[in-house]
């Protein structure tokens, strides 16, 4: 294979480590360096570190009480020993400062997760059910569409059956809405656009026939309750928000009393027997509710991201956004605050989508395949090749030592992922991704993953965090056997899953090789079709077919996020 | 025939190398005094005794136990020395030793310690005189450089890094520096400055630093090139792969 290849960091390379950014000095030179000039400049060189600098000696004067002050670090020395660099979204031309992908300077980042949280899908058969054969009410397209409009004025907190009534103002709940769709394409011409997902417009013919071939004639509700209401309660609220309100839309919609005991079995229906959460609650030991990020299967994250229907030619590109979204939502959001309660997990993760590391080295692999295995790695299931562990050992070989070397030929790559774990998850994430899409298997995928690491181990003397040693060193043995909790099916693991739980910079690249098998295979979904429709709706403020480009909006500051208080708070 | 341990696989310097490193048999290249060696370690101030956390082993009237009789505590256990640290960084370019061969040499060679690797640092925790003689042992063999390690109990960003042009890994506290043709340590583990100025020695050449290193590197010794090395990897994850299907097997 040959290794000339143009390399797709080398422009971001060139820009972050031989360009001058704000005032950091950085200047000339090649990416393949070895020795560089450390100026020490400090927190000054750089613009966003020097803004966070005045906002916090603002605020110490303002209440009287110091708070930001990068001073503080190390006695006095500050951050800026080494040029402070600024990152690209990886498939992206967007520069961003590194601060501004931590979540809480992100509003896209933040919205990602807010829109996963608020929303659910809820059957609407068992309801109609209940109407039709329980109280012989008829239930018609007309019928649903005068549901679904009703609906759409409660589900933000509107009045529908009761007299003096505090509502919510709808300026506050805008985000906040529900749309149905259906396998069953005759229902679907009569609902009213406005209320449809419409499968056949949203997804290429191939793929809108497998989803609505695994739906069948059923219908659906795609829920998102305010972004407001849940970033006050929790994700285990966006069921009983939305359950609250589909019942009241049911009474009102088609006239039933209000204390009939038919609206118990709706109720029923929408909290329990007919609701699709994000996640499962999780154990007492962690403590969350549904639809919080622990609970969410790496199968329903990768079907959560639509790259796949934008893009459905290019798996490797399905597999790269769904790690970024992957890392975000785990690394820096899951086990970065809800477990950890640390700050710096944002540099786990950005190493996966940032700078276009692992995007070469994952093409780089697609190239590999599909030259040594016959155009394996393009989209289809004619092409796959066995999922075995020769095929496992010799591309996940290949893929690690390819990025091993480049970190060796290319010393500002490594100087960019300057932390093993930032190089085991890229290294592991595009073997086993590769692996993926080459057999369609994602467990072959996962073997992969930790084949990678056994390599990079060896290979450098070194590996990532200390559990490294543990999740990494014992994960090969669980991955083809099913044995209760021991093994499992890849998209049906999660961040609770055992030994997953505590170690960052892995269950990214978990997702990723989850979507890559189905993305490989041309699959529509990989585990839920009903989750990938219920995201495959552009009124939703975070655009889940570019998770990447829309982190670098977030860092740009040109994402307009939902659930914000302005209207209610004194003017600034 | 008596069992002689091979430690590693591997036909390349690097495999040796290695080799040297787990089975202890490393050459002294220099040498540090207990006094200098206490200064930059930074836990104690040089010609004090060593803080207890408990009376001596011999006075404290142990109950009965054959575990107690079968292991002979180290120095510093009998002592009741508290534990105490030392954390090395090894530039990835070329440094003689990685956090992973420094666990293996501490873990095979000396008793009671505690090993930790990660990426940029590896940590050993001990008794603090069995600390001692593991750091005087690493820090006077070809274990280290002074200029491509160093000792650094916070702050290890460097280990990946772009040389300086005087090839001194990067330290943000800059705890050592190169004056004249030695490197002289400054600091202690954690960045405080020193009473006094501690040789460390002369760096390695960039020639003595590939020959000695343990880690594999395209421009040196590429790992792509050990074949014994990645044949037994590869064993090892077929093994435990297959493992999980039948363990009776």
């Amino acid at each position: 294979m040959a290794d000339d290849r143009q390399r797709k960091f080398a422009k971001q390379m060139e820009i972050k480590f031989t360009k001058e950014h704000g005032t950091n000095k950085m200047e000339g030179g090649e990416i393949t360096d070895k020795t560089v000039k450390y100026y020490r400049l400090g927190v000054d060189q750089n613009p966003r570190k020097l803004e966070m600098k005045k906002a916090g000696a603002e605020l110490a004067k303002k209440r009287g009480l110091v708070g930001y002050n990068p001073m503080m670090h190390c006695g006095g020395i500050p951050l800026g020993q080494r040029a402070l660099t600024p990152s690209f979204l990886s498939g992206t031309d967007m520069m961003v400062e590194i601060d501004d992908l931590h979540y809480v300077n992100n509003s896209a980042m933040q919205q990602m997760w807010d829109d996963i949280r608020r929303s659910i899908v809820v059957g609407m058969d068992l309801a109609h059910e209940t109407l039709e054969k329980r109280l012989g009410i008829e239930v018609t397209p007309e019928t649903i569409n005068h549901y679904l409009e009703t609906l759409n004025h409660a589900l933000p907190g509107g009045a529908v059956v009761q007299e003096h009534m505090v509502e919510t103002h709808p300026a506050l709940v805008d985000d906040c809405y529900v749309k149905m769709f259906t396998g069953d394409d005759e229902l679907a011409d009569e609902i009213d656009s406005q209320f449809l997902i419409d499968i056949n417009k949203e997804f290429p013919e191939e793929q809108a026939e497998q989803i609505k071939e695994a739906i069948g004639k059923t219908s659906w509700q795609a829920a998102h309750i305010p972004t407001i209401v849940s970033r006050t309660t929790d994700g285990g609220q966006t069921s009983r928000w939305m359950a609250m309100q589909v019942g009241m839309s049911f009474i009102s919609a088609y006239s039933m009393c209000a204390g009939e005991a038919a609206v118990a079995d709706l109720s029923y229906a929408a909290k329990h027997a007919g609701v699709i959460q994000m996640g499962d609650m999780l154990p007492a030991r962690r403590a969350r509710a549904p639809n919080e990020p622990g609970g969410i299967p790496f199968g329903h994250m990768a079907d959560i991201v639509q790259t796949s229907r934008v893009d459905p030619e290019d798996p490797a590109h399905v597999a790269l956004e769904v790690v970024g979204a992957g890392c975000m939502l785990y690394d820096q959001i899951w086990l970065g605050s809800y477990m950890s309660g640390g700050v710096g997990f944002t540099q786990y993760a950005t190493a996966a989508y940032c700078n276009n590391i692992l995007d070469d080295n994952l093409y780089y692999n697609v190239d590999y395949i599909n030259d040594k295995y016959d155009g394996a790695a393009n989209k289809g299931t004619d092409n796959k090749i066995a999922a075995n562990l020769d095929v496992v050992k010799d591309i996940a070989t290949e893929s690690t030592i390819y990025g091993l070397e480049n970190y060796e030929k290319y010393p500002t790559t490594l100087e960019d992922h300057f932390g093993g774990s930032q190089r085991a998850t890229s290294l592991s994430a595009a073997a086993g991704s590769a692996v993926s899409i080459a057999t369609g298997n994602g467990n072959a995928g996962l073997s992969g993953w930790y084949l990678s690491m056994y390599l990079h181990k060896e290979a450098l003397g070194r590996l990532g965090f200390f559990g490294y040693d543990l999740q990494d060193q014992c994960g090969a043995t669980n991955v083809l056997s099913y044995q209760s909790d021991e093994g499992l099916a890849v998209e049906l693991r999660g961040p609770n899953y055992p030994n997953y739980a505590m170690n960052v910079g892995h269950q990214g690249g978990y997702t990723a090789i989850a979507a890559s098998a189905h993305a490989g295979r041309g699959d529509a979904f990989a585990v839920n079709p009903l989750i990938k429709v219920a995201f495959a709706d552009s009124l939703l403020p975070f655009d889940f077919t570019a998770p990447r480009k829309e982190f670098g909006r977030g860092a740009l500051r040109e994402f307009e996020p939902a659930g914000e208080r302005s209207l209610i708070i004194p003017a600034k | 025939m008596a069992y002689e341990p091979q430690y590693y696989p591997g036909a390349t310097s690097v495999a040796e190398n290695r080799r040297k490193h787990m089975s202890g048999k490393v050459e002294k290249l220099r040498d540090i005094s207990d006094e200098d060696l206490t200064l930059i370690l930074g836990h104690r101030a040089p010609g004090s005794d060593y803080p207890s956390t408990h009376p001596p082993l011999a006075e404290m009237g142990e109950p009965e136990d054959s575990v107690r009789e079968l292991v002979e505590p180290t120095p510093g256990a009998k002592a009741g020395d508290r534990v105490r640290y030392v954390q090395f960084v090894d530039s990835m370019y070329n440094a003689p030793s990685t956090p992973y061969f420094r666990s293996y040499a501490a873990a095979i060679n000396f008793r009671g310690v505690d090993p930790g690797t990660l990426s940029g640092r590896q940590v050993v925790e001990a008794r603090e005189r069995d600390m001692e003689e593991l750091a005087k042992f690493q820090i006077e063999t070809e274990m280290t450089c002074p200029a491509l390690a160093g000792l650094r109990g916070a702050t290890v960003h460097g280990h990946s890094l772009r040389l300086p042009e005087d090839g001194v890994m990067f330290d943000m506290l800059e705890r050592v520096r190169k004056e004249g043709d030695n490197i002289i340590m400054h600091k202690d583990q954690v960045g405080r400055p020193i009473d006094k100025k501690v040789n460390l020695g002369k760096p390695m050449s960039e020639e003595e630093a590939a020959k000695r290193t343990t880690i594999y590197r395209v421009d040196n010794v590429a790992f792509r090139d050990d074949d014994e090395v990645i044949e037994w990897v590869q064993r090892v994850f077929d093994q435990r792969t297959i493992y999980g299907f039948k363990p009776e097997n």
